[in-house]
């Protein structure tokens, strides 16, 4: 599961300590490593929107974090970073597991998934499609060095492609 | 209690703690009578999430107590934060909720707790080790001596009069956010 390891050593590169999830079962692959990680500090959240406010706070006192979920619950988010993180441009590094893609078993996913480029696009928040792990280090690297620099959120949407998907 | 004396009553005990304050009439008031306190991080939308932020500013600064002002509307909105606050156990963050029973500002309507909704009762069900519900200003400001003395976290649900209307300030968004910061030496 090298895509997980690389998003580990982009955050730790960056100082990104503090994570925010609503477990799926795509991104708990990185986040059991995390948990086991004395580096990273864990904030399980009961709700994506949630997540963002804690990490953002932490952004505003000093300490860097990041945000994983499933794209689902990015619907739960858009709230938040549209009254929150860009009026007061607050960054974070966002790590978005898809469902909805090749493999999708479940329709009630499908839909969401499909949405979030463009709202992404509404909002005018950048994000990254990774499919492909020879790609990841410059993109997960590079998409946090974005995310601080334009002092805005940057999404990696993780690719069933990348992933396997849910029961892979 | 109004909530103007009670926002007051806070103010009158601290020094530089990060106060993190729910939209509307809370950060009205906060802002009025605290205008120029760079320690104050007002929030215009995300609501119910105040008490979220305080979170992140209690695990990002572990040696400073932190108030969080919040609103009963708000936290009904956000009532499993006071689960994930109870889970991590910050012992510095202080979360007060000024609860007017109603929507204050969008025309008043009655929130749950105008009924049967008790959100210290809430709180203590999720978890929150210290909880107190003041209906008093003197009840209010012992609650809060404590809470500025002693471990927590706190959650302090102070019953206050609705129907208060403070002006509306012109603020900076991101010009607060760049002061709040450098209180942490950030910039």
């Amino acid at each position: 599961m090298a895509w997980g390891e690389e998003i580990i050593q982009g955050l730790k590169d960056a100082d990104c300590s503090l994570i925010g999830y609503v477990p799926d079962g795509i991104t708990w692959r990185v986040l059991r490593l995390m948990e086991q990680d004395p580096f990273f500090h864990m904030v399980p959240s009961s709700r994506e929107e949630e997540a963002v406010g804690i990490i953002s706070g932490a952004y505003a006192a000093g300490k860097r974090g990041a945000l994983f979920m499933q794209s689902s619950g990015f619907g739960n988010c858009i709230n938040a970073l549209a009254t929150l993180n860009i009026p007061y441009r607050i960054p974070i590094p966002m790590f978005i597991g898809m469902r909805g893609g090749p493999g999708e078993f479940n329709m009630a996913q499908i839909p969401g998934a499909r949405a979030i480029p463009g709202i992404l696009d509404s909002l005018g928040l950048q994000y990254f499609n990774l499919t492909r792990e020879d790609e990841l280090p410059k993109i997960i690297k590079g998409g946090i060095e974005l995310c601080y620099a334009g002092r805005l959120p940057v999404a990696n949407l993780l690719s069933t492609l990348l992933t396997g998907g849910r029961d892979a | 209690m109004l909530r103007v004396d009670a926002i007051q009553s806070v103010l009158d005990r601290v020094k530089d703690e990060p106060i993190i304050s729910n939209l509307g009439g809370t950060t009205f008031h906060l802002h009025n009578l605290s205008e120029g306190r760079d320690a104050n991080l007002y929030t215009w939308g995300a609501m119910g999430l105040s008490s979220s932020i305080g979170l992140g500013v209690a695990l990002a600064a572990p040696d400073k107590k932190v108030i969080v002002m919040d609103g009963d509307g708000s936290l009904l909105m956000n009532l499993g934060s006071l689960g994930t606050i109870a889970r991590q156990d910050p012992k510095n963050l202080i979360h007060i909720v000024w609860d007017n029973h109603q929507w204050a500002g969008t025309g008043g309507q009655p929130t749950h707790t105008a009924g049967v909704t008790d959100l210290a009762a809430v709180a203590k069900g999720a978890g929150i080790p210290k909880v107190e519900a003041v209906a008093t200003l003197e009840g209010l400001e012992e609650a809060f001596n404590r809470a500025m003395t002693e471990d927590g976290p706190w959650c302090i649900v102070a019953d206050v009069e609705g129907g208060d209307k403070p002006n509306r300030p012109e603020v900076s968004i991101e010009e607060n956010l760049q002061r709040f910061r450098r209180t942490f030496g950030q910039v």
